[in-house]
């Protein structure tokens, strides 16, 4: 049978970041923890090939401890086991040092066939965690997976999309994919599916639980820093368009026409 | 007729009903007395009057017939608020054209544009910081207008728990046909028994006796005026489509928002154990002795027909984003609950998996959201019922040009559930008519939409359309719910209440518009000197 | 180790620490702030706090020798032997960086039968250019092109690595880096040269509603991917002297393999348009999006869309601009029924005019346009469109 790992990140449920208009500085307002919406599709996938091949799915995170209700619900979406990676020395890091202690968490299920992400999260939206995690594993790995066409013995084919279309593509297994949305439609949970997930036990993992250099995780493990943030302006001088229906497209016919000469 | 006219302000002679009308005048006033100016001078020339909102009613309210329009949609600020600390009540007041979607954004927000405001409702804005609120009423359309919203007493989903627009206005200011204006606060005035009496603005008392119809005993309704003996007045104007003023503000109250509100749709393996949950859920039935303590602020249905055109129509790009149907899904009701916690709806939830299980259906054939993502996932699919619809009906239309959508908008009381939809499916199998059944059946609203084949389909389906009235009325139902009867629904009216309860009707129309300018053509026929 | 501490005599609970805390990890209970789980230790809040009240300490890392590391790297991404026009956009700023930090551009070219475009690279900007031109490097593959980039930064030693934001370079990127065990920085909007010499580098972060300052101290090289049109390409300089260094290297092996592309045939790309009719939900319909293409068609222009009517299923991923979508810099940016969230405004770069159509007359795109319309775009495009052809 199978082994599919899903990689999921609890995210803030909304990115609204209200600013005080006098300080220029950022209100917080405590918003619900959600799972990544990009990971609800990588569960949805791994759920998809358990239930047209059979397979065992585990769901690894690293976070805080209260992300283990968040693997709770990952479980009421079909996953069969969920590992939380939880310590103060996994705090503060970037995508490298999250990574490797992933993947010294990974290491501890032991052998696997195939690792599934989400193509990013929404808090950070790099997308590196998944190409990084399959360099410091040494298994073969290709992004914006659209659709698996087919699962062998050794290889997975996997329709990817680009920034020219796609590509149809053979990996060699053991790999890791991270997937788009366009892959599926992530299922709701059910009754049943809680009420099993609200029984289940998730697995807490801390730094004394994986053989991992202190060195490589967290804040320590991680080579860029956060050196400042800031709200972005955006300030233009608008012209507003006035009249009746008639007379604003017709204004604005003038000008787009005169700024197409300008183009050409 | 101005050829000219047409062109330009082609777009108001038409609402969401898919009807035109005419029109030779049009004017957008800004203020009150912009509205005052235009109405004397319509009342002197004897020129009818037909107010308009955001013009997505469904029943041709605001399809002028004839005459002048005069559009609101300009009048659109919030224009102050006030808070009852002692009860801790928050209100705003409105101007007719506000949209329900930037209500909704201001309110979210408590971002208000109050240079204007007085010194009270400024005041007042410091209170709301104190805590969430919301406004109740949420027709599916939410570009509608609040002016709209009060006129024909819309309600929407939540209504269920939370009552129609009339439940949450607390005052009105309306201009009347003489250009004098009437203002009313919920509780101002009351009628003795039959008899009320109103004073305008202008010092002019209007007195007069109340009809002698009794109202059906549903909880939504809009056919019609609201008549009761020791009504408070106020309830005559809401809903009453336009034909007895033309409002120039409302106040209304806010609610508390709840932190938590789960939705779930709920897959019942055939219709009748799917009204038992409803049953079961309104607390008319016990299942297997369960203690169900739910209180859903919502209750909705989808027919076997509906889900399978869902499916159908899922394939098509337009709607692959709505949740995916599974072949095996028959009949579906959605809930909605709100709650201070995650774990007391839980708590909920897991007896009412029981309840699903002992009814014959599956725990498991339930699509549960409790977070806000989730939820507008829900919502979207409820969404796409009625969107559907529109499209079916739009390529319909492509073929037989004289088809436009064929909907119900009536109710009954809570035991006339179940005969009420065996009339429909029955019906509909009679005349071998397709047709897709969703709604509101916490109330018994159920929106029946016939899906016609030619026109001989259509046809046909508004003669049952009218047969159905009749019999809703016979149950002790409503005609019109919450569309307002506006001038599609006129028939329907009449197999509600008799020829002389709706002159009952007319005459109190004339008491306060004796010219029958305004909203010709709605709520009544207009027949010249009637 | 690392740590963060309030000291609780100086804290006066002014709240500005909370202000300053992208992660709301910051609580004033009593009047004295209490750091909470939330913490990532990125250390805002000690700059924040005008009492020093906040104790941070970030590890003191044995940092190799960094001296050693010199030149700035950008990887040249072509396809069908042609460049990718971020690999220009990327030279051309590299220009602005390498002169503050007095040293050499090199640009990094791989494929099969490409060497031609090495002066091409010159032209805008390299000084030098190292071409691996090897038929088993004609498929861009992230494991056997990370593997051939690692080989050569750990020869030549560059202090920053550059990379396009494209699919794949946000794919290859994080392979190099990782391998090299470095810093990357993705998706970045600005870059600069801070007094110390080191790279900053600018990116939106929770979506665009925030921009973070991003460093790498003490590893070796910085590196970054750079989002598409950001920047802007020099005009080309074709006499430009520069070096060409051929490598080669013995092939290796991948474990991905590359059936079949299926290239996009669905008009003009949106990078490379000069004008761009974007729909939004206020279109209404999907029936209606025919009227901006109609729109697009007769200025000459793209069809591009916000994020919601892709994930309606109305437009196709390739046409979303924003945030999770592509980057855009035409001329004319036309906004049909885009309220404008600060996702969608993250897609829009260097644009000469913004030009704003919605019925809301609040909606944040107004902010940022030149022009703004109050109207329902499903009314006046049919009008607008009408006027414009008449005038053709």
């Amino acid at each position: 049978m199978m082994k599919i790992i899903v990689c999921i990140k609890q995210v803030p449920g909304t990115n609204e970041v209200k600013t005080d208009p006098e300080t220029n500085t950022i209100i917080r307002e405590n918003v619900p923890a959600i799972i990544n919406p990009f990971d609800t599709y990588a569960i949805e996938e791994a759920v998809r090939i358990k239930e047209r091949t059979g397979a065992f799915i585990y769901g690894i995170s690293m976070g805080i401890p209260s992300a283990e209700d968040m693997l709770k619900e990952a479980v009421s979406l079909g996953i069969d086991k969920g590992i939380l990676m939880t310590d103060r020395k996994f705090a503060g890091a970037d995508t490298l040092a999250t990574a490797y202690t992933l993947s010294k968490g990974i290491e501890r299920i032991g052998e696997f066939d195939l690792i599934i992400c989400g193509r990013q999260a929404t808090d950070g939206d790099t997308a590196q965690v998944g190409p990084s995690l399959a360099r410091t594993l040494n298994i073969a790995y290709a992004t914006d997976i659209s659709k698996i066409i087919e699962i062998k013995d050794n290889e997975i084919h996997c329709l990817k999309i680009t920034d020219d279309g796609y590509e149809e593509i053979l990996i060699k297994l053991p790999a890791l994919i991270t997937v788009v949305k366009e892959i599926n439609m992530p299922r709701l949970p059910s009754i049943k599916s809680m009420k099993a997930a609200r029984k289940s036990k998730i697995e807490i993992v801390e730094f004394d639980g994986i053989k991992a250099d202190e060195k490589r995780t967290g804040l320590k493990g991680s080579p860029t820093q956060v050196r400042k943030v800031f709200v972005p302006l955006h300030e233009v001088n608008t012209t507003l368009i006035e009249g009746t229906l008639e007379e604003k497209a017709g204004k604005l016919s003038e000008i787009l026409l005169n700024l197409r000469m300008e183009v050409e | 007729m101005d050829i000219k006219f047409n062109q330009i302000y082609g777009e108001y002679l038409r609402d969401e009903s898919r009807q035109v009308g005419r029109a030779e005048s049009i004017v957008f006033p800004k203020t009150e007395a912009e509205i005052i100016n235009s109405v004397k001078e319509m009342s002197r020339k004897n020129i009818p009057i037909t107010s308009q909102g955001a013009r997505t009613g469904l029943a041709a309210s605001a399809v002028p017939y004839g005459g002048h329009i005069i559009n609101l949609s300009k009048m659109n600020k919030v224009t102050g608020a006030r808070y009852d600390e002692k009860e801790d009540r928050f209100f705003l007041t409105v101007q007719p054209g506000v949209l329900l979607s930037d209500l909704r954004k201001y309110i979210a927000n408590k971002s208000f544009v109050a240079a204007e405001w007085d010194k009270e409702s400024i005041n007042a804005l410091k209170f709301m910081e104190k805590g969430r609120w919301f406004y109740s009423t949420d027709p599916t359309e939410t570009s509608a207008s609040m002016g709209g919203i009060a006129s024909c007493n819309a309600s929407g989903a939540r209504s269920y728990k939370y009552g129609s627009a009339r439940d949450h206005i607390t005052g009105l200011r309306l201009v009347l046909a003489d250009g004098d204006v009437l203002v009313l606060k919920r509780g101002q005035y009351l009628a003795k028994d039959d008899e009320f009496s109103l004073i305008t603005e202008g010092g002019r008392e209007i007195k007069g006796k109340l009809p002698k119809y009794k109202m059906p005993h549903v909880k939504k309704n809009t056919s019609g005026y609201y008549n009761k003996p020791g009504m408070d007045m106020i309830d005559l104007f809401i809903g009453s489509d336009g034909t007895l003023g033309i409002i120039s503000e409302i106040e209304i109250e806010l609610n508390k928002t709840f932190d938590v509100i789960w939705g779930l749709t709920i897959f019942m393996p055939d219709e009748d154990k799917a009204l038992d949950l409803v049953r079961a859920l309104r607390h008319e039935i016990k299942i297997a002795d369960i203690n169900l303590n739910i209180n859903p602020s919502a209750i909705e249905f989808f027919s076997h027909k509906a889900l399978k055109m869902l499916r159908d129509r899922q394939k098509t790009s337009a709607f692959s984003n709505i949740q995916e149907l599974k072949d095996t899904c028959h009949t579906a009701v959605y809930i909605e609950i709100e709650s201070d916690s995650n774990e007391l709806v839980w708590a909920e939830v897991e007896k009412l998996g029981d309840v699903i299980n002992a009814l014959g259906g599956d725990e498991e054939e339930t699509w549960v959201a409790y977070n806000p993502i989730n939820l507008e996932k829900l919502h979207d699919f409820r969404h796409a019922c009625p969107e559907c619809v529109n499209l079916e009906i739009d390529q319909i239309k492509k073929l037989n040009a004289g088809i436009t959508k064929l909907g119900t908008d009536m109710s009954v009381p809570d035991d006339k559930l179940k005969d009420v939809m065996k009339m429909y499916n029955e019906g509909m199998e009679e005349n071998k008519l397709d047709g897709v059944i969703f709604g509101h059946i916490g109330n018994n609203h159920l929106h029946v939409n016939i899906i016609p084949k030619d026109m001989d389909e259509y046809e046909k389906g508004k003669e049952l359309f009218l047969i159905w009235a009749e019999k809703i009325a016979a149950m002790g139902g409503a005609v019109s719910a919450e569309h307002g009867v506006g001038k599609l629904k006129v028939p329907f009216l009449k197999k509600m209440y008799t020829e002389e309860e709706i002159n009952e009707m007319r005459k109190l129309k004339k008491i306060f518009d004796p010219s029958q300018i305004l909203n010709r053509g709605t709520i009544f026929e207009y027949v010249e000197g009637q | 180790m690392a740590g963060i501490n309030i000291i609780k005599d100086k804290c006066v609970g002014c709240k500005a620490c909370m202000g300053a805390c992208p992660f709301g990890a910051i609580e004033i209970v009593g009047k004295k702030a209490v750091i909470t789980e939330k913490c990532t230790l990125c250390g805002a809040c000690a700059e924040s706090c005008k009492f020093d009240a906040i104790d941070f300490k970030r590890d003191e890392r044995e940092s190799s020798d960094l001296s050693q590391y010199k030149g700035i790297w950008v990887f040249a991404e072509q396809r069908y032997g042609k460049l990718k026009t971020v690999s220009s956009e990327l030279l051309g700023k590299t220009r602005e960086l390498s002169s503050l930090l007095k040293t050499q551009v090199t640009s990094v070219l791989f494929g099969h039968n490409i060497e031609f475009l090495a002066h091409e690279l010159i032209a805008h900007g390299a000084d030098e250019v190292l071409v691996m031109d090897e038929e088993w490097l004609n498929d861009f593959n992230d494991y056997i092109y990370g593997e051939a980039m690692t080989a050569l930064i750990s020869e030549y030693k560059p202090e920053i690595v550059l990379v396009g934001a494209t699919s794949k370079g946000r794919s290859l990127a994080p392979y190099i880096s990782s391998s090299l065990k470095t810093g990357l920085t993705a998706d970045c909007t600005g870059l600069s040269i801070d007094e110390g010499g080191l790279l900053v580098q600018t990116r939106p972060a929770f979506g665009g509603n925030l921009m973070a300052e991003i460093i790498c101290p003490n590893n070796r090289p910085q590196m970054a991917t750079v989002r598409p049109k950001v920047f802007k390409p020099l005009e080309p300089d074709y006499k430009r002297r520069g070096k060409i260094t051929r490598i080669h290297k013995k092939p290796i092996e991948g474990f991905v393999k590359l059936l079949k592309n299926i290239d996009n045939s669905e008009g003009q790309s949106l990078s490379d348009a000069e004008i761009i009719v974007s729909v939004g939900r206020g279109i209404g319909s999907a029936g209606n999006i025919r009227l901006a293409k109609e729109l697009a068609d007769v200025l000459g222009g793209a069809l591009a869309s916000s994020r919601p009517l892709v994930d309606m299923g109305w437009m196709p991923y390739s046409r979303q601009v924003g945030q999770t979508g592509k980057t855009v810099a035409p001329k004319i940016y036309i906004a049909c029924g885009i309220s404008g969230a600060i996702q969608h405004l993250a897609g829009l770069a260097d644009i000469d005019t913004i030009i704003a159509i919605n019925q809301d007359p609040d909606a944040p795109i107004f902010k940022v346009a030149n022009y703004g319309i109050v109207a329902d775009v499903k009314e006046i495009l049919p009008v607008l469109i009408e006027k414009i052809k008449g005038r053709l």
